[in-house]
């Protein structure tokens, strides 16, 4: 094949599906427009560790904002200024409250709830809308995909999880209803797709409408097809049938929405081939991911679970080949808080892999970790007994200058964690009322 | 709150008798009263009683119905031992264990005397499984779309449970993208997204000049020439260029769009077959150097791709299998557009009906057909818009989710011969009916006993039963835990993908076995037989097997013998380390006699919590810690199982030492009895048939119906139980009671005191 190039004519090799830095997307004029806006957006993501943290190397001796760093915190060094500490916080309805065992089911259930999850293997699951769904709920309608749920990990393929909870609980972290979760999904090749292959990349306009068209035909049909099917349903069919309804339902406002964010800057990102064997190469392409979707405004609000609750996973990469859950039942023996410890440090390497990949990607005159408000933690404090009253929490970034991050803030013991998420939701600008739990608004972030 | 029979199968288990029913309302007055008087009648009596839980105005007739509720509430409370409150006085563990008893043993044993319950099963959507087999028999096209679909939900151990099987916004986006990838690959079309396409190498344009590449074409034809461009945008006018053919311009076209959109520009074209070339050219170069911002200075025009697409509009040679099946009759291109509906509706009829399951309804036909002619209309070909048709029906409720309609309020509905076919057909094969039951339901040949019964052994026959090993065992047995076992690469450097593959067939091929030569299930517990490869009995240390097919296998069932000596269980129940008895303990509980221990105590106590150091072997340490009597009266049930496999490895292969020390391999049983290493515990457990028997008859019926099972399924259970230890406890035998019984035949509307 000859190239015939003209004097002044450089060609340089794009489309070689070379993995190219983030460039900055704000810079194209479709996109750049609503960020110069004074309320630029916001935006929240929740990331999950299970089996909880070892407490003595998490939580600094001194409060204010300059504590001596401890030791699970080091890969945070960095980026010492983007967050706060939050001691003191607890979530009530992790524990057992007369429902006997199941903590760690109980403890992922309530973690972005506060709701005391139902103790049932099958039959009429409950939680609460979590944290996530209920902005999703009042903002998602701003960005294509209301939220974003994803994890390292499947739901268990298969046998029980916790003391008679389904499994259910023990890997979900957000529930769109009190009755409906929502899976995460785990393949980075499927995320990518899903969040930014709709169509063909830079499919024309006209070809685009023809194909939203043939997509509302179809869910025409669809919707037809479940309104002839709605009248002979018990109410747990009719509550199966209105989850499709509403899915539906969100799929036709995306196709009305998705005209605007759709260019997307994604061709910056190569398309991920599926999910890598090594752990950490799974974690920092998810969180490739998500930092993508923030960029790009495909959601503003997401849930990131490093690791379903009463993980087993073992990490050979940092020489701890027995399984997290089990160490996290350390019975005192410092062997195995060391080994904890090295785990929760790993974890927090990968958060600060995350933060810093949002606060490297500008946004106008600012950066992502800026503009979002991205929680990091547990329902478990110490996982050796199970304690759901002094949980690790870490808050990152400044809310759009709304938060001030920096310190070691503690609360008064067992201060309802809905507080501080009913501060998030203020600052998001949704509705904090329907947060059970809540006593008040916390202060000091 | 649902109860669930399983736990009745513990008190057997711990061989705590289990009276006549009479014994158990007499022991009331004498053993359950005094004790409630004593600690809960404070609150709980009377008008006023908390919670509204009245203890004090027993009835025996309303025990085992309208008080089934609070009794279960009161089993939860002392096993949790949350009630009675820490301030108050604290029964016994004997006092509490007395009440325990009487409410498992007998208050919430159901009469079977007036027949048994049907219950309900709720709507339950297709897992991936179900999925994915389902596109394989309605089309004839094994492509597992379902595959990227996140994981379903678990419920009772297995992803078949209508009420946890979720159907989030993001299932419904892989819904709709899985129809389209169906539909293309089973209709072959002619548009440009369809026809062959040739990936040209782009570049980027500073200044005014143009790339050539020269083609090769060896079909002559319509084609479709795509050219993603963007631009660096400055000065007052946009990025202008053309796209020309063989010298000729065909297309100017303005590129406004800026860095990180690119967007297509498409020019479709007539090609003779041979030697062409392809040219795109800038136009207006632009450079101010007195532009401030040094990103409007320069205009610049980049082609991230040319893609060739083509030729359109000609359909290949060979169609695939699934499109000559699909338009049996043809579509006449030359009628008008509503006869061409007719004809769709027509041929369609067939498909939709067997992807429904059912006749699908003219409504239906009507929806499916304004899908076509819409799409006809706009003018895409008879199979682009075939292929619509089918997105629309493989996204819609009918074909996802698997109705049954409810009968009225209070009453029992037999199922109709299409409902029950396709409950048996996802029993048996995870999938839709085949021609010959979907025939057999049209002709309403599938509702008596014998129908059921006669299908369903036809159907264990057919390959396609091999989902049962694969979905039913996978999740009973817990083989899908394979995937996600990760033994420790330096204490078991044997372990890799091979031996892991090995570990699962293992165990599907002595499942199949059972099945397909429907063998007595009590060979689960005991068979002196196996199935390896060469990798694999090398792993066992059996000698004289070459090669990577499987084979039966006797075995020295001093050694190995039943599921109990089969490397995928012994891993899957194993710590990453090291062995786990508990986890093998409580893994034989549950899964051969359901009789799940019940859970750890809530706040886990400090081993250590008194300073004194758990020191010694594994099982002397775990001795230890069963010395803490709340530990002990659960843990001395699962550990001397565990510790009687404990002559396998973390991996499954045969150990004498375990490091330093031999390795000991006895134990007692709650009931006393004595057993030296696994072949003697095998003897032991293999005796226990009943419990095992209504255990897998539990599981089986857990995973066929779709719905955890209720107190009363119980007598279910123990119907087939004896129906099945008549005939020599075949498999086929307890699949056919099973798809008998009222509960896989009826429903009952949904008030249910539960």
């Amino acid at each position: 094949m000859t190239t015939t190039l003209s004097r002044r004519t450089m060609l340089r090799g794009l489309g070689t599906g070379i993995a190219l830095p983030l460039l900055d997307a704000m810079e194209s004029p479709a996109l750049a427009a609503p960020a110069r806006k004074a309320t630029a957006p916001v935006r929240m993501a929740f990331l999950y560790v299970p089996n909880g943290i070892h407490m003595p190397d998490w939580t600094p001796a001194e409060e204010g904002s300059a504590y001596k760093l401890p030791p699970t915190l080091e890969p945070l060094a960095d980026l010492r200024g983007d967050f706060s500490i939050l001691t003191g916080l607890g979530q009530r309805c992790a524990n057992a409250n007369g429902d006997g065992p199941g903590d760690h089911a109980r403890a992922m259930a309530s973690f972005l709830s506060g709701v005391q999850a139902r103790k049932t293997e099958g039959l009429d699951i409950h939680c609460g809308t979590t944290v996530d769904q209920i902005a999703a709920a009042a903002l998602g309608r701003r960005t294509q995909f209301p939220s974003l749920e994803i994890g390292a990990d499947r739901g268990k393929s298969s046998g029980t999880c916790d003391s008679g909870y389904s499994c259910v609980y023990s890997s979900t972290i957000s529930w769109r209803t009190d009755s409906q979760p929502l899976p995460k999904e785990n393949d980075p090749k499927v995320i990518f797709e899903r969040l930014f292959e709709d169509g063909r990349p830079g499919e024309s306009a006209q070809a685009r409408a023809k194909r939203d068209r043939f997509s509302r035909s179809i869910l025409d049909f669809a919707l037809e097809d479940a309104r002839r099917l709605e009248r002979d349903l018990g109410a747990s069919d009719r509550r199966k049938l209105d989850e499709y309804l509403s899915a539906i339902r969100e799929v036709e406002q995306r196709i009305d929405r998705s005209h605007r964010a759709n260019a997307a800057g994604v061709a910056k990102m190569k398309k991920p081939d599926g999910i890598p064997q090594d752990y950490e190469q799974h974690l920092r392409l998810l969180a490739d991911l998500l930092v993508l979707a923030f960029q790009t405004d495909a959601t503003r609000i997401a849930t990131f679970v490093f690791a379903n609750e009463g993980s087993g996973r073992s990490y050979p990469s940092i020489e701890v080949p027995e399984g997290h859950h089990d160490l996290s039942h350390h019975g005192n023996d410092p062997a195995k808080q060391a080994k904890l410890g090295k785990i929760n440090r790993f974890h927090t390497r990968q958060l600060a892999y995350f933060l810093g990949r949002l606060k490297a990607t500008r946004e106008a005159e600012s950066n992502l970790l800026d503009r979002s408000m991205i929680l990091y933690g547990g329902c478990i404090g110490d996982g050796n007994r199970h304690d759901h009253n002094h949980l690790p929490i870490l808050l990152a970034g400044r809310g759009g200058g709304t938060l001030s991050p920096g310190r070691h803030q503690r609360y008064e013991a067992k201060t309802p964690l809905n507080n501080l998420f009913a501060s998030l939701l203020d600052r998001m600008g949704a509705k904090a009322d329907i947060l059970p739990e809540t006593t008040g608004r916390l202060e000091g972030i | 709150m649902a109860f669930r029979i399983a736990r009745l199968g513990l008190l057997a288990f711990a061989l705590v008798p289990r009276p006549g029913a009479t014994t158990f309302a007499d022991s009331y007055d004498a053993d359950v009263r005094p004790i409630l008087e004593k600690y809960c009648f404070d609150c709980h009596s009377g008008d006023r009683a908390e919670a509204g839980i009245t203890l004090d105005a027993y009835r025996e007739s309303r025990a085992k119905t309208h008080e089934r509720k609070a009794w279960v509430k009161v089993l939860r409370q002392l096993e949790g031992r949350a009630m009675p409150p820490d301030d108050a006085d604290q029964p016994t563990r004997d006092e509490s264990a007395a009440v325990e008893r009487w409410i498992t043993g007998y208050a919430l044993v159901p009469d079977c005397s007036k027949g048994e319950r049907p219950g309900r099963v709720t709507v339950r959507r297709l897992n991936r499984e179900e999925y994915n087999n389902t596109v394989r028999d309605l089309f004839g096209i094994d492509i597992r779309p379902a595959d990227d679909f996140p994981s379903d939900e678990i419920g009772y151990g297995f992803d078949t449970i209508g009420d946890v099987l979720s159907i989030p916004p993001v299932l419904l986006d892989h819904y709709i993208d899985a129809a389209e990838v169906v539909a293309r690959a089973v209709i072959a079309s002619t548009d440009a997204e369809a026809a062959p396409a040739r990936p040209i190498e782009g570049g980027r344009l500073n200044s005014t000049g143009q790339f050539t590449r020269d083609i090769d074409i060896a079909e002559e034809g319509n084609y479709v020439l795509r050219v993603m461009a963007w631009g660096d945008q400055a000065g007052p006018e946009p990025c202008r260029m053309v796209i020309g053919i063989d010298g000729k311009p065909r297309r100017k076209a303005d590129v406004p769009n800026g860095p990180g959109a690119p967007l297509e520009y498409d020019v479709k074209l007539r090609l003779d077959r041979g030697k062409h070339q392809i040219a795109v050219a800038f136009l207006n170069d632009f450079y101010d150097k007195a532009e401030k911002d040094p990103k409007k200075r320069d205009r610049n025009l980049a082609i991230d791709r040319i893609t060739l697409a083509g030729p359109v509009g000609i359909l290949p040679t060979t169609l695939p299998t699934s499109h000559i099946r699909f338009f049996s009759r043809p579509i006449e291109p030359t009628a008008d557009l509503t006869e061409q509906t007719d004809q769709l509706k027509a041929i369609l009829t067939p498909v939709a009906s067997r992807a429904f399951r059912r006749p699908v309804t003219n409504d239906e036909l009507d929806g499916l057909g304004a899908v076509f002619f819409a799409a006809r209309r706009e003018g895409e070909t008879i199979e682009r818009a075939a292929q619509l048709t089918l997105s629309a029906l493989l996204v819609s409720p009918s074909f996802l989710l698997r109705f049954e309609g409810d009968p009225p309020p209070g009453r029992i509905r037999s199922l109709n011969d299409y409902e029950l076919a396709a409950r048996l057909s996802f029993f048996l094969w995870s999938s839709l009916p085949d021609d010959e039951l979907f025939r057999a339901a049209a002709r309403g040949e599938v509702h008596t006993p014998e129908q059921l019964a006669a299908q369903a052994k036809r159907m264990l026959r057919d390959p396609k039963a091999t989902a049962l090993v694969k979905n039913f065992a996978g999740q009973w047995l817990q083989l899908r835990g394979l995937d996600e076992v990760k033994p420790d690469p330096k204490r078991f450097p044997t372990f890799d993908a091979d031996l892991r593959t090995a570990f699962r067939r293992e165990t599907e091929e002595f499942f199949s076995h059972i099945v397909r030569e429907d063998r007595s299930v009590l060979e689960f517990l005991d068979a002196d037989y196996t199935f390896v490869n060469e990798r694999l009995a090398r792993h066992y240390g059996l000698a004289d097997v070459k090669g990577e097919a499987f084979r039966r296998v006797s075995l020295d069932t001093s050694k190995r013998g039943g599921l109990l000596g089969q490397a995928s269980i012994l891993t899957v129940t194993s710590n990453a380390t090291r062995t786990s008895p508990v986890k093998r303990g409580k893994w034989i509980l549950e899964n051969l006699f359901a009789a799940p221990p019940p859970d750890p105590p809530p706040n886990v106590p400090e081993l250590d919590g008194n300073g004194a150091k758990l020191v010694g072997t594994l099982r002397q340490r775990m001795e230890q810690h069963r010395a803490d009597p709340s530990c002990a009266s659960c843990h001395k049930l699962m550990d001397p199982l565990g510790f009687g496999l404990e002559n396998y490895d973390a991996i499954g292969a045969w150990r004498d030492r375990d490091g330093e020390a031999a390795v000991d391999s006895g134990g007692e049983l709650p009931d006393g009895r004595r057993f030296q290493g696994p072949a003697e515990l095998r003897a032991i457990l293999a005796a226990r048939k009943d419990e095992f028997r209504r255990c897998l008859i539990e599981k089986l019926l857990t995973y066929g119906l779709g719905r955890g099972l209720e107190y009363y399924d119980a007598c279910a259970v123990e119907r087939i139980a004896a129906a099945s230890a008549a005939e020599g406890d075949r498999f086929s035998v307890i699949v056919a009671e099973i798809v008998q019984s009222p509960a896989f035949r009826q429903r009952e509307s949904g008030a249910d005191i539960k």
